[in-house]
């Protein structure tokens, strides 16, 4: 009988702890890239993330509107003339992911590029 | 004797600077050049025939084009990529067409993305590549395929102030 109460007291706990746990990943403070973004480039125009790990995209622009935009990861985020944008988001596949440029800055606005690789 | 030679080449000079701005004369082309150069572009000159759109072609894409199209294409065709308000329409040789027109809607959209790549020698479209994405490209394409009706969109912002 008191085997079948500390088995019983032992599952219950292991319940209680399993979200817990899944909860500590999931509050992880969100690591900040900051990137620049000018005519035609970002910098850096490279960037490597963990897959599940949260990230802040943090973009600032040097000169004129620019945008942020990786269609296969349906995100997109504009940036006004020298002022600074976010784009949160928890990357749930790996890949290399190329975002363009979505708001029209100029003659090389076409070739601004910015690569993702998310990794494991 | 040598400053009648100067003369001799200084005539023959203006005389052939003068041929060559009446060959530059902007004059409408006629039926039959239209007709093969039409021919040659649609048969010879613009490739790309068989590229597919990588694009879906639904609401969202089409939104994309728009707001594309709306960045570079409107100075020479419009909102409505039907010369709607382009004060220079009909001052221009060859003619802008209406991208609603038969004969561009007889381009496959690779050889519309040939054509947005590289333009149009020796008619006023320019080349895109490196101005736009190849995301923009080919929504601009999904675009074209789905024009609004002539006029719905107005006059080009750059057009009335």
């Amino acid at each position: 009988m008191k085997m079948k109460y500390i088995l019983v007291t032992l599952i219950l706990l292991g319940a209680a702890f399993v979200p817990l746990k899944s909860n500590i990943r999931a509050q992880e403070a969100p690591k900040r890239i900051e990137i620049t973004a000018k005519q035609f480039e970002f910098q850096p125009s490279e960037i490597t993330v963990k897959k599940g790990q949260p990230i802040v995209l943090v973009i600032k622009s040097a000169d004129v509107a620019h945008g942020l935009r990786f269609r296969e990861l349906n995100l997109n985020v504009k940036i006004d003339k020298g002022g600074t944008a976010e784009l949160p988001f928890t990357p749930d596949k790996t890949g290399d992911f190329v975002g363009h440029c979505s708001v029209f800055c100029g003659p090389g606005h076409g070739g601004m590029t910015l690569t993702m690789h998310v990794v494991d | 004797m040598w400053w009648t030679d100067v003369r001799r080449l200084f005539s023959g000079g203006c005389l052939l600077a003068f041929a060559a701005l009446l060959g530059c004369k902007a004059t409408p082309p006629g039926k039959l050049e239209s007709g093969a150069v039409t021919f040659a572009k649609h048969h010879v000159f613009v490739g790309n025939k068989k590229q597919k759109n990588p694009l879906p072609d639904n609401h969202d894409t089409w939104t994309d084009g728009k707001e594309a199209f709306s960045h570079y294409c409107v100075a020479c065709h419009g909102n409505d990529g039907q010369n709607t308000g382009v004060p220079f329409v009909n001052h221009i040789s060859p003619p802008i067409p209406s991208l609603a027109s038969k004969d561009v809607q007889a381009y496959t959209d690779g050889q519309l993305k040939w054509i947005l790549d590289n333009g149009i020698w020796p008619s006023g479209m320019p080349g895109s590549k490196g101005t736009l994405s190849d995301d923009e490209l080919w929504s601009i394409i999904v675009y074209i395929r789905h024009l609004p009706p002539a006029g719905s969109q107005g006059v080009p912002d750059m057009y009335t102030h």
